[in-house]
């Protein structure tokens, strides 16, 4: 297990959102699965942490809760994006490609920078 | 802005459905669970290896739910709202001392709210007017021509000026009415700044005779004399038998210079009637700094100015005039006086609830040391030390609150009943609320009483030594409580004796105001103000005749002994006051003109008030006689005063403005014309009697005759009777004169005492207040030392002690801690009571009797109460006792 990255905390809520935007209504057990299938097993998602976060992305409005019927007929919470979550994910996407862009800037060997 | 919606909604789920999320957040993390497990076995776990690996994925279920809880809520608050909820819990538990502690407080608080808002409203409100901070006023007062050359040429100030208050009869009415109003200078309005409920203020120059017949009223007056007439507005009225426009109607809250004030009128400014112009009617001046300008400028305009005033006037004035006055701002100006007596209010409530403090103190020290178990068991389950401070904080800031919020609804009645006992004419007391500031104020006092009465007892209590409390049972206090409590119980002792003693002063100075005779006898005495018309009186001798016509026809009703007239009534605020010439009398370097207070009086005035003759001759008929030689009499305390060593009789006295002399013929007693602590106001330089007739003057013209007299009736009726015969007497005569202010004597000199009455009672109440709990404070300690002791003196009685000496022990405990706190107190008033030397009268701040009588005072109460704890420990059972441990 020592090999597989945690998830950060900050980039959780971005991968929660982008998960429902992909998906749909999800509950809880399906978006931690998700995101470990996604990540080709290469995150450890601490189930638990999930949750609160879930929370937080519903006090915030960007998520919206409702309990429904599961696949295999178990009643359950269904996540799903709201509209204010949807200008969110586009919001944080574009943050994270520009930030992941000037990091890469500085990882690059330094002799192509100048 | 989400984050803000994320706080609103953590907040509210401090509130609301706590328990359903709870339920629903554990719904939802078995259903994860079981997904999860059957995900593992259908993976090929064993069952149990399934259930682990899902448990371990998730991080423990507990675990879990308390993350999500803290993000549910805010934990800071939740916390907070649990200690609240749990510290409501232990005081319902306990209603016999939640309701001693939180009476207690509310008394303690709720006296300090209210005096608060007297301050408030009185001191530290600012004026209603623009920008009050930039208003100062003058600490002398002026006639009208320096007001004009100051209001011309002052570099740094807009000046205004108002008469203090000037009476107006209002006629064409059904009944003719005594209004008082005032007069003000044209720009007087806009200076302060206020704006009018309907039509227009004053305008620059409306203060010319010619353009000075508008008035405005108050919005009082337009209500209740004129129905809310919507178009009173142009409308014409009769005062003074001068028909006058309506201009303006005030709002309701502008009641300036004075609550009772009516109506406005223009500044009468003639300088062709130089008496008045230059010698009579001197006002207080206001002024408004211009922008840029500062106080420090404005008062060396206001020094400069001063030899420019003294060239302009129609006489030579002294060369040192108005040297001393000096521009303070106006909110200082006002409220000065009395801000003595609030500090000294302010200080007693202040020392009150340090007692209800320490009081509360004790009861929760007593009650910590039964608590010591159950603080032993939250320990031992692992609260640390600062998680129990601040829940027992909680309670008693919580226990602050609910005395607070008791305490308000007190101070609300209270406060109503405050403004009815304070004198009428306290500054700006109809403006005094219960307003924001004064809830801030309580607030906070709040917030720091329940820190302070519950820091000391909380930290005692939650330093617990764990094995030691819960092996024993924790019935057993710490002996450090002990000292602490004792400790607080000399310091309550001490500042009731405090106080006790400042109500001693004030009581004892106000029996001496009340056994000061006034110089004369008030008894069966009925007053009454009867004013002709201004214009009337004008007419030559027409005055005169009315007013003895009217004594005359007064004299003949039964029951009325004697009768006479007299300018203003002593005690009363009116009076007449001449700038004079006094003959052998050299003015003092720095002194102002001699002012002397002018009562012109009927002959018979003197005798009726029995006002004793001390030399020379008094009044006669004769000497109102037109081309009689112009005389009059000075009271003793002038006689020595202007002529020292030498006979006053025979010497000769003058208004500045006259060139005829007048001549002193006798001197009589002293009367307290001004207040019952003094005769006369520092300003004023003596007092004299002139005759009433045609020469007697008034302001208006330097010889027309005085139209404003008071007639005194001696009788043996009641005032109503009398009253209602004098009105239809002056109505037959005269039915557009008024008749005001219709009072016995007595009561003016009762209004003359009402406000060092107030003082002295309210201090009192309080003096009682702090002395009742500090006998309930003696008693709970006690009580308390003797339940500890039971077992010590079970032991003492078993060895052969007599209940004598178990009575001398249990009282010789309580001597002592009484005996150090009013050794203490003793010494505190000595230094407290001399900031209340100003309202003495008659008595030192440090009067040893009064010291002496409040030192038994308190032992004797403090005695008292430790009676009943010291009965219950001589009836302590030996044998129960020793059983018991």
């Amino acid at each position: 297990m020592g090999d597989k990255a945690d998830v950060w905390q900050g980039t959780l809520a971005l991968m929660v959102l982008k998960t429902l935007q992909a998906m749909g209504a999800m509950h809880g057990y399906g978006i931690a699965r998700r995101i470990e299938q996604v990540s080709g097993d290469q995150l450890l998602v601490n189930y638990g942490t999930l949750y609160p976060a879930l929370l937080k992305l519903e006090q915030e409005g960007y998520i919206a809760s409702e309990w429904g019927v599961s696949d295999n007929n178990r009643k359950a919470k269904f996540y799903e994006l709201t509209r204010a979550g949807t200008k969110q994910v586009a919001k944080e996407e574009r943050e994270w490609a520009q930030m992941s862009e000037i990091l890469a800037r500085f990882l690059a060997p330094g002799e192509e920078r100048s | 802005m989400h984050w803000l919606r994320a706080w609103f909604s953590r907040l509210a789920s401090i509130v609301f459905s706590r328990h359903r999320h709870e339920r629903e957040f554990s719904a939802e993390i078995e259903n994860h669970l079981q997904m999860h497990l059957e995900d593992n076995l259908r993976a090929g776990m064993s069952p149990e290896r399934a259930r682990r690996e899902a448990l371990m994925k998730l991080g423990g279920v507990e675990q879990t739910k308390e993350s999500y809880r803290e993000r549910r809520s805010l934990p800071v608050l939740e916390t907070l709202a649990q200690d609240v909820r749990y510290a409501l819990r232990t005081l319902r538990k306990n209603p016999g001392f939640a309701l001693v502690a939180v009476l207690t407080l509310a008394l303690g608080i709720g006296a300090n709210s209210a005096i608060f808002s007297l301050v408030n409203g009185i001191v530290l409100r600012p004026l209603p007017f623009a920008n009050p901070d930039r208003l100062v006023g003058m600490t002398a007062y002026y006639p009208k021509g320096p007001f004009v050359v100051m209001r011309d040429r002052s570099q740094t100030m807009d000046i205004v000026a108002n008469t203090d208050g000037t009476e107006f009869n209002l006629t064409g009415v059904e009944v003719p009415v005594r209004l008082l109003g005032t007069e003000v200078s044209g720009n007087w309005f806009h200076v302060l700044g206020v704006r009018p409920e309907m039509g227009r203020v004053f305008q620059d120059g409306e203060d010319q005779p010619g353009k000075d017949a508008v008035v405005i009223l108050s919005y009082t007056l337009w209500q209740r004399r004129f129905g809310a007439d919507p178009y009173i507005i142009g409308k014409a009225i009769t005062l003074e038998g001068i028909s006058r426009q309506v201009v303006g109607v005030m709002p309701a809250s502008f009641r300036f210079p004075s609550p009772q004030t009516q109506l406005w009128v223009p500044l009468h400014l003639d300088p062709r009637v130089s008496g008045d112009y230059w010698g009579n009617s001197y006002m207080p001046l206001l002024a408004r700094l211009r922008p840029g300008a500062t106080l420090a400028q404005a008062r060396n305009d206001l020094a400069a100015l001063r030899p420019q005033i003294l060239a302009a006037f129609a006489w030579r004035m002294p060369a040192d005039s108005w040297i001393k006055t000096s521009l303070q701002p106006m909110q200082e100006l006002m409220v000065g006086d009395v801000r003595t007596k609030f500090v000294i209010l302010l200080a007693a409530v202040g020392l009150l609830l340090l007692i209800a403090c320490a009081n509360v103190a004790n009861l929760l020290l007593a009650r910590a040391a039964t608590r010591q178990r159950e603080i032993a068991v939250r320990t031992a389950l692992g609260a640390g030390r600062w998680r129990i401070l601040r829940q027992l904080m909680t309670e008693s800031v919580l226990m602050a609150v609910l005395g607070a919020a008791l305490g308000l609804a007190g101070a609300t009645y209270g406060l109503s009943v405050l403004k009815s006992a304070l004198p009428a004419d306290t500054p700006r007391i109809a403006d005094v609320a219960i307003d924001a500031r004064v809830l801030l104020f309580t607030a906070v006092l709040t917030i720091l009483t329940g820190l302070l009465f519950g820091v000391m007892p909380s930290m005692g209590a939650s330093k617990v030594d764990l094995t030691k409390a819960l092996k024993t049972g924790g019935e057993r206090g710490a002996t450090g409580g002990h000292k602490l409590s004792s400790s607080l119980i000399v310091g309550e002792v001490a500042v009731a004796a405090v106080l006790v003693i400042g109500a001693g002063l004030l009581v004892k100075s106000l029996w001496n105001l009340s056994n000061t005779s006034p110089g004369f006898r008030p008894e069966n005495i009925l007053t009454a103000r009867i004013t002709p018309d201004q214009s009337f009186c004008e007419v030559q001798g027409r005055c005169q005749g009315f007013y003895s016509e009217l004594l005359d026809r007064v004299r003949a009703l039964p029951d009325v002994k004697d009768a006479a007239a007299v300018n203003g009534l002593p005690l009363s605020g009116d009076w007449e006051t001449i700038p004079s010439d006094i003959q052998g009398f050299t003015i003092a370097p720095g002194a102002h003109v001699p002012m002397l207070m002018e009562r012109v009086v009927t002959p018979d005035y003197l005798q009726l008030m029995n006002i004793p003759l001390l030399q020379g001759r008094t009044l006669n008929e004769s000497d109102a006689a037109p081309n009689a030689e112009r005389v009059l009499l000075v009271s003793q305390s002038t006689a020595e005063r202007l002529w020292p060593g030498k006979d006053a009789v025979g010497q000769h006295v003058k208004p500045r403005w006259l060139n005829t002399w007048w001549q002193v013929v006798g001197v009589v007693g002293d009367v307290k014309e001004f207040s019952m602590k003094r005769d006369l106001t520092d300003w004023l330089d003596g007092e004299v009697y002139t005759p009433y007739g045609p020469h007697a003057i008034r302001g208006r013209g330097p010889e027309s005759a005085p139209a404003e007299m008071t007639l005194l009736l001696r009788t043996s009726q009641q005032q109503s009777q009398l009253g209602d015969a004098l009105q239809s007497v002056v109505a037959q005569l005269n039915s557009d004169v008024p008749v005001s202010q219709v009072q016995m004597l007595r009561g003016w000199v009762e209004e003359a005492v009402a406000g060092p009455k107030a003082t002295a009672s309210l201090f009192s109440l309080f003096a009682a207040l702090a002395l009742a709990l500090g006998a309930v404070g003696i008693y709970g300690v006690i009580s308390y030392s003797v339940a500890q002791r039971t077992r010590e003196i079970g032991i003492r009685m078993a060895m052969g002690a007599k209940r004598r000496e178990v009575l001398l022990l249990v009282v010789g405990e309580s001597t002592r801690l009484a005996l150090s706190g009013v050794m203490i107190g003793l010494g505190g008033a000595l230094l407290l009571t001399r900031l209340m030397v100003s309202e003495l009268y008659g008595v030192q701040s440090f009067d040893p009797k009064t010291y002496v009588a409040v030192a038994f005072l308190v032992l004797i109460v403090a005695l008292a109460a430790s009676y009943l704890p010291a009965r219950r420990a001589m009836h302590v059972d030996p044998v129960i006792a020793l059983r018991h441990e």
